[in-house]
């Protein structure tokens, strides 16, 4: 073999140098063909198992945003940097390998196609040298990134990397990352030698290699070419079994994870899709793996136990068994086991029978305290790098134990009954609705239909003592904006969200529907809410049973109003306020703002705020209808909560939503806090701040 | 308990499965607005909500859960208007088998002696072994129906029952009086009447829901009884409860002076002391 003569202008390299050639390229070849059949027999099987259960679900539409999901989440890793340490540790793993792979498609792509078919190398000159300085930085990063992997696997291990305090580390999460290192490794010492052999001057762009080509020094040449050969075979087999490995492993999630960022639901944060056919269906929800759709279960195996759900997840921040992250796991274990026998019945075309004895997916695989503990604070599903979508699972599966067993809370089993007798969650008699604004002049509908906004109350703001008070409040604060508009009173019925997140989505639709009814017939075209919860069904929900509206948050119109300058804060407050962000405000709205505009327009007052906050907010825990359950496990999240506030040292807490203020009023009073701490809803503050606070004369027998 | 002749003759035959007969009325929610006709002669009923009487639906479910125990059937029975098929619809969604509906406006005055006199005449012509009805509807407060059905038809009755125990021949129940506890037994048929903490009703599944609307509902009128519909007692007049006066909050500052004047007015103005 010739050894290259060096000299400017001939930077560059024998492709397969010191490679016996044409045997070992041969070799190579054949090598290479096996691992790609492996590669292709397990994502094939795999394949099969992913279309052998579940329901069938179209995800097909909007192709473009579809793409540019896969380009912005699954090449540009935008939902991973989120996080900084994962997200830069993931990155240059990720990058890393990106440029690598390209830089042996250009060694490929020279040697067997455009040189020996057109007689053009490329890999020469000045783009020699970027493209070595290029692969030698790159592989760098992929070895950071896999010590800082190891460094969190086996030495920081962050708790969400476990459950409860125990890692949930694999064998195959190690092989993984050894394996990655080892092609690095070996890669970098096949340089290591070619250059101290061949030695070109200009190889110190291949820093790396040209380093650790310093520590050869003094290596007979033939004995440097030997280990050469070696740790060249050693290199492409490793690379060649990562290949293999792909489908075994979690390294599938190459193939599932952007394949989920593609198959994402493009409906509105937090749509729950309705069940259309009550009359013809034996079960409702999800009892059994299989009345999951695929791409529900498709999800499980999107997984990579990144455990950025649990990070946030109120529930098992304060000690409840669920974890969103085990949630998906316990699906994905489950549908390990089950998938086998369903790939052989469907080959065999047959429905795949029972089997006698096995684990209920409600109950066992995924335990009753899990399912209810969840708050639907949409955590897990705005933070998931993999799009996966916790949050409707964990519906369905509510749906199977309300609908079709009826077993539930008892205490959940009222509220439903109340909503049923008096449409609303209290059970306080229907008639009573419209009571709080007999006295403001505040007109219903039926009374005069001509007004731009419906006012929709919702229970809180209708029955609740406490969420009368923002009621009236934002009553005042339209009325002294000269804002038309009315209330339904006693025609307005509960919203329904509790009924349909707890799973009744018998109960919600017909609650919804009622509504729909009453505000169509008066057509209605604008709605205000003071309730995240009732805006939310509105806006997302309402949609699909005939309701059509612009529906608003009051936050989003006091905001406006306020800088229209239709309303004037001339009074001060006093204190120092903390903005808690309502899930079904922030996540599932994306109304980060407007809040936050009214609390800067108020004098007087110092704005700080929570560590968890805006999109990474901590539930109050009232979602989810667990405003209606026991919380009997674990610490209560509400008082947690308040914690967080007590940690900036608020002293009132901001809320724009009536589940929220009663959950951070009572955590207020189990932190003994209630001399030092307050929580106000916007509209109350507003209202102070304005100077319309109604200030009762002191009098010594007052009548109520 | 003295144990009867006939106690020992049914211990000798055991009862594998189980005949059940639950009575329910509808009755306004709880929580609905009551308002008065203007000229006495009873309630509006515009705007209420109709609902199962409560301590009916603990007799539904005991019967649930004795057939569901040892089998059986069970049979919702009512009186009352068309509407009062939602509630037998209700009982139905919950699990009964079938319902008969005693249906006729000659019932509309209707007393307890002659609705139980109604149910007794259905309820001869079906296989009964336990009777549950409520202890009595939260609308009238009456308490009666039970009592004269179990008359009405000549069999043992056990009220105001908290726990039920069957044996296969007899019940066994639970009757708390004051300071203790009452243990009854007696041989079937019987009738029992069910009070609050006999156990928790459920809530209907949707399947549940679905099914009732094809159960069979026999609808009979007071012919096909052929019993006697002149009451015993009539309603004189309804009248509405006086309006609540506005409560009062004592202010001040210092505690003695508000306790004071709290006495004040508790022996002045309310004369309660």
């Amino acid at each position: 073999m010739k050894e290259h003569e060096f000299y400017v202008g001939m930077e560059g390299r024998e492709v397969f140098w010191n490679i016996p050639l044409p045997a070992f390229e041969i070799l190579l070849f054949a090598l290479t063909a096996v691992a790609m059949a492996i590669f292709g027999y397990g994502v094939y099987r795999r394949w099969q198992m992913w279309k052998a259960m579940g329901k069938p679900e179209m995800r097909l539409d909007n192709m473009g945003e579809r793409v540019k999901a896969v380009i912005l989440e699954g090449l540009l890793q935008v939902k991973t940097w989120r996080d900084l340490y994962p997200g830069i540790m993931h990155g240059l793993i990720f990058f890393g390998f990106f440029v690598l792979i390209f830089g042996a498609a250009f060694d490929a792509g020279q040697h067997h196609v455009t040189e020996p078919l057109f007689g053009w190398t490329f890999l020469k000159g000045n783009f020699y040298l970027g493209f070595s300085f290029l692969l030698d930085l790159f592989g760098l990063f992929v070895l950071v990134g896999v010590i800082m992997a190891l460094d969190r696997r086996f030495v920081t291990k962050p708790d969400r990397l476990g459950y409860k305090g125990k890692m949930d580390t694999t064998p195959d999460d190690v092989i993984v990352l050894l394996l990655i290192g080892a092609i690095i490794v070996t890669g970098f010492i096949v340089e290591a030698l070619r250059i101290h052999v061949t030695n070109p001057p200009w190889e110190y762009w291949s820093f790396v290699g040209w380093l650790l080509a310093k520590t050869f020094t003094g290596v007979e040449l033939d004995t440097a070419r030997t280990l050469h050969l070696a740790s060249w075979w050693v290199h492409a087999i490793l690379a060649l079994g990562f290949i293999a490995y792909i489908p075994y492993s979690r390294l599938l999630h190459m193939i599932t994870t952007p394949a989920n960022h593609f198959l994402q639901s493009h409906k509105p944060t937090g749509y729950i899709e309705p069940i259309r056919d009550f009359e013809n269906a034996e079960a409702f929800g999800v009892g059994k793996l299989e009345e999951f759709t695929w791409k529900q279960i498709f999800d499980s195996d999107a997984c990579t136990r990144c455990g950025r759900c649990q990070d946030g997840c109120p529930a098992y921040l304060t000690g409840k068994p669920l974890s969103p992250k085990k949630l998906v796991q316990d699906i994905k274990t489950f549908w390990l086991e089950k998938a086998p026998a369903a790939v052989k019945a469907a080959k065999a075309g047959e429905v795949p029978t029972e089997e006698e004895g096995g684990k209920a997916l409600v109950g066992e695989v995924v335990d009753l305290h899990e399912l209810w503990a969840c708050t639907n604070c949409m955590y897990c599903m705005e933070h998931c790098s993999s799009s996966i979508e916790h949050v409707p699972k964990i519906i369905d599966m509510r749906r199977y134990k309300v609908l079709t067993e009826a077993d539930f809370a008892p205490e959940l089993q009222l509220t439903c009954r109340n909503m049923e007798n008096n449409s609303n969650p209290w059970g306080v008699g229907a008639h009573l609705r419209g009571d709080w604004a007999k006295e403001m002049g505040v007109k219903t509908l039926a009374e005069d239909p001509n007004v731009e906004y419906l006012f929709y109350v919702g229970c809180s703001g209708s029955f609740d003592d406490r969420g009368k008070k923002i009621s009236v409040a934002f009553a005042k604060i339209l009325q002294e904006a000269g804002v038309s508009f009315g209330i339904l009173g006693n025609e307005e019925g509960c919203c329904g969200d509790s009924a349909m997140r707890a799973g009744n989505e018998y109960l919600f639709q017909a609650l919804a529907q009622a509504n729909i009814d009453t505000m169509n017939g008066y057509g209605v075209k604008k709605i205000i809410a003071i309730c995240p919860h009732g805006f939310n069904a509105m806006k997302k929900d309402y949609p699909n049973f005939g309701g059509n509206y612009e529906v608003y948050h009051h936050t989003e119109i006091i905001a406006k109003l306020i800088a229209d300058g239709k309303i004037k804060l001339p009074e001060a407050l006093k204190g120092r306020f903390v903005y808690h962000d309502s899930c079904f405000l922030g996540r599932y709205n994306k109304i980060y703002d407007a809040p936050r505009q009214i609390l800067k327009a108020i004098r007087g007052i110092e704005v700080v705020e929570m560590e968890r906050t805006l999109d990474k907010s901590f539930c109050c825990g009232a979602g989810g209808a667990r405003m209606w359950m026991e919380e009997d496990i674990g610490d209560r999240i509400n008082n947690t909560r308040t914690k967080q506030a007590m940690d900036v040292k608020a002293d009132t807490i901001a809320v724009g939503c009536p589940f929220c203020l009663t959950m951070m009023a009572d955590g207020i009073k189990d932190n003994q806090m209630t001399e030092s701490m307050q929580t106000w809803d916007l509209a109350e503050l507003v209202v102070k701040a304005m100077g319309k606070e109604e200030i009762k004369p002191p009098v010594d027998t007052c009548a109520v | 308990m003295r144990e009867s002749p006939r106690l020992c003759d049914a211990q000798e035959k055991e009862v594998l499965t189980v005949n059940i007969i639950a009575c329910v009325k509808q009755v306004p929610d709880t929580e609905a607005q009551i308002k008065v006709k203007a000229d006495g002669s009873g309630i509006e009923e515009g705007q209420i909500k109709w609902v199962m009487n409560p301590y009916d639906e603990y007799g539904v479910e005991e019967a649930l859960k004795l057939k569901e125990k040892n089998g059986g059937e069970v049979t919702v029975v009512s009186v009352g208007p068309a509407r009062a098929m939602e509630t037998i619809r209700t009982a139905l969604a919950m699990g009964a088998d079938k319902g008969v509906h005693i249906c006729d406006p000659v019932f509309d005055g209707a007393d307890a002696f002659v609705v139980a006199n109604a149910l007794a005449a259905v309820i001869k012509t079906l296989p009964h072994d336990i009777i549950l009805c409520g202890q009595r509807a939260i609308d009238d407060d009456a308490g009666q129906v039970g009592s004269m059905l179990a008359e009405a038809l000549g069999l043992p009755q056990l009220t105001l029952v908290t726990k039920l125990e069957y044996t296969g021949s007899t019940v066994k129940v639970i009757r708390p009086i004051e300071g203790a506890q009452l243990s009854v037994e007696t041989v079937l048929p019987c009738v029992v009447t069910a009070q609050k903490g006999l156990n928790e009703p459920r809530y209907a599944s949707l399947p549940g829901i679905m099914k009732a609307k094809k159960k069979p509902v026999d609808v009979k009128d007071a012919a096909a009884l052929g019993i006697a519909t002149d009451a015993k007692a009539k309603v004189a007049k309804t009248i509405p409860p006086p309006a609540r006066p506005p409560g009062k909050i004592i202010c001040g500052d210092e505690p003695a002076q508000k306790a004071a004047e709290l006495g004040r007015l508790l022996r002045e103005e309310a004369k309660a002391i």
